[in-house]
């Protein structure tokens, strides 16, 4: 009892730094924004794409506990529906048409993969796995059917996103634009699953984790909530997707791969998993790192997102964040002297 | 249609069916004993695969490197028990992440050492054999055999040793295996040490078909788990179902589409499976998630 009421008096000023925070976010990539050169234009936009798609993946993991091993499939599948229809079809809008049908058709693949796992009560580490064959077999898909994803060197000519209506036309070209835009939306997310979270509604998801059996004693339908759940995470992470596709003017099988489903966790857990906007700034802070290591030798980055994999299970299983929390808990606890036990 | 024109899609599916079947007893075992759940796993594939490669560089035999493969894989298996594993039980997502961190360095030191293009390997056997009259490759016909032996020793093992008694007892339940006097730490230890084992096995066996480069293990990986998944874990039987769901179906489908879109098929029959079948095609009363 005292352990949770002790989780339940941190979470909620966790989750209400985020407003705050978000515009803090945007004021500074704002102000960057008019200060930066091209190349780091696109560096932060994509950064900002990649931080909606880490995002993604935190409303699943921080919310219910589900640990997606695979959610590149659904970052792939928005990429390369942009990449394939905008390539093939020579329509008005066709970009934002094919943004939509990524973000359905992920939807869709979430929602049939989690409806027979999750109604069958597949969960923790079998689900987890499940992702894994999911990401390994899409990134085979990616690779073999050259016809139509172009194989390992993927599909180039990509149109950007344009809005045609009438006489009005707005496309996003530039960098300096795709990155107002990513922020926006990004902005916009993380408000929306802020409050989402905060509500009764992400009451009930945290339940899933904590407990799902007693939520589900108590008339929850637990099953259908995480399905839904995972289905629109899944669609968040195609949005990501096809905007890094049409931002970037090609896909490759890496941007659907494991490698990146990894990656994406490494953000998570290095931002700290549900607080969502650690995430983001995990995502942004990280491949600036791994830009920089890249850039003294291309194998270093495995190796080490490996070290770091086995460094935080055993030093800092809460993240870099959760790390950071912890040390001045402690201090802040030793200073009041005789606090409560907490887990 | 004659006997003689299944012979070989029969005989291509045995041969991924034993690969299978070798790859993800180790898997299945060391789960339903401990919940453990290995990504590194794969690595002990790429271990064997390896081994061979650089016995035959060094003028060795095929046969040499059958022989120490298991060794070698089984000493790394130590290790990864000892240094990671064995630290972890009671925490599934920390043992993922950490063997998974593993599974990283591993490939990518191999990557490191040897390159990131193919390592040749050549099978022992050449030229092709007569099965019910149709010709088939006499390297394939060695492999179900020599899988079929040394699955059969395991299973030996399992139903009259000891120590497969032990194993059994731990996955049927660990606190009273315990208060019987098993230390299950070390059965546990050792069951890791024989499923890294079997896995360089199969390594050195799908060398000379396969493309031996440091990524190889992670096929493996993603294909055994779905096996153990589907078949059920904790029995030699589940194993077998499993593998001879994802290996038969597969070479099945392989005939009549491309082979990833037949992988794709077979998982989204094995996730229908599941929804029926939640503990797999052979359910271990004992394993429950």
């Amino acid at each position: 009892m005292k352990i949770l009421s002790a989780r339940q008096g941190r979470n909620p000023i966790r989750e209400l730094s985020t407003p705050a925070t978000a515009i803090v976010l945007g004021i500074v990539v704002f102000v960057i924004s008019l200060y930066a050169d091209y190349y780091w234009m696109m560096i932060l936009r994509d950064a900002l794409v990649f931080g909606i798609f880490a995002l993604s993946l935190d409303y699943l993991w921080g919310r219910t506990g589900l640990l997606s091993f695979g959610h590149a499939t659904f970052f792939g599948i928005g990429a390369y529906a942009v990449a394939i229809l905008s390539t093939n079809f020579d329509i008005a809008n066709i970009t934002l048409l094919a943004l939509l049908a990524g973000i359905l058709a992920s939807g869709l693949v979430a929602l049939l993969f989690g409806y027979f796992l999750l109604f069958a009560g597949v969960r923790g580490p079998y689900f987890t796995i499940m992702t894994l064959a999911l990401t390994v077999i899409a990134s085979h898909i990616a690779v073999a059917w050259v016809d139509v994803t172009g194989g390992d060197s993927g599909i180039t000519g990509v149109q950007p996103l344009s809005l045609t209506l009438g006489d009005f036309e707005f496309v996003i070209f530039a960098p300096q634009t795709g990155l107002y835009v990513a922020l926006a939306l990004l902005l916009i997310l993380l408000l929306v699953i802020w409050k989402v979270a905060t509500s009764r509604y992400g009451r009930l998801l945290k339940a899933l984790e904590v407990n799902e059996l007693r939520a589900r004693t108590l008339g929850y339908n637990t099953p259908l909530h995480l399905v839904g759940t995972f289905t629109i995470s899944a669609m968040i992470a195609a949005l990501a997707g096809g905007l890094y596709a049409s931002f970037a003017g090609y896909v490759a099988p890496d941007l659907i791969g494991l490698l990146l489903s990894t990656k994406v966790i490494v953000w998570v857990a290095v931002g700290g998993r549900g607080t969502l906007i650690g995430p983001v700034l995990g995502a942004v802070f990280v491949m600036q790192i791994e830009r920089e290591l890249s850039s003294i030798n291309t194998s270093l980055w495995p190796l080490f997102i490996g070290l770091f994999f086995i460094a935080m299970v055993f030093l800092f299983p809460n993240g870099l964040v959760g790390l950071v929390q912890d040390l001045s808990g402690k201090m802040s606890k030793n200073q009041k002297k005789g606090g409560t036990e907490s887990a | 249609m004659t006997i003689t024109s299944l012979v070989p899609s029969v005989m291509n599916a045995l041969t991924l069916i034993s690969v299978l079947m070798l790859v993800a007893m180790g898997l299945g075992i060391i789960f339903g004993m401990m919940r453990v759940i290995n990504l590194a796993h794969g690595e002990f594939v790429t271990i064997g695969a390896f081994t061979l490669s650089v016995l035959q560089e060094l003028g060795g035999s095929y046969w040499l490197a059958l022989m120490v493969a298991p060794i070698i894989g089984a000493l790394a298996g130590l290790l990864v028990e000892r240094l990671i594993v064995q630290h972890l039980y009671t925490r599934w997502l920390a043992t993922i992440l950490a063997t998974w961190g593993l599974s990283l360095i591993i490939a990518q030191i191999l990557q490191i050492i040897f390159g990131a293009g193919p390592q040749s390997v050549s099978a022992p056997i050449s030229g092709t054999m007569d099965i019910l009259g149709a010709s088939y490759p006499a390297y394939r016909v060695f492999i179900v055999l020599f899988s079929a032996a040394v699955l059969g020793l395991v299973l030996l093992m399992f139903s009259r040793s000891n120590f497969g008694l032990d194993i059994r007892t731990v996955i049927q339940d660990r606190d009273m295996a315990e208060a019987l006097g098993i230390d299950t730490k070390r059965v546990f230890s050792k069951a890791f040490m024989l499923g890294a084992a079997l896995a360089a096995l199969a390594g050195v066996l799908v060398g000379p078909l396969a493309v031996v480069i440091a990524q190889m293990g992670v096929n493996y990986l993603a294909k055994s788990f779905f096996v153990v998944i589907v078949g059920g874990a904790g029995s030699f039987w589940g194993i077998g179902a499993g593998s001879a769901f994802v290996g038969g179906l597969e070479t099945v489908f392989t005939y009549q589409m491309p082979v990833t879109l037949a992988q794709a098929l077979v998982l989204a029959l094995g996730i229908i499976v599941l929804r029926f079948r939640p503990q797999g095609i052979v359910p271990h009363a004992n394993i429950k998630w």
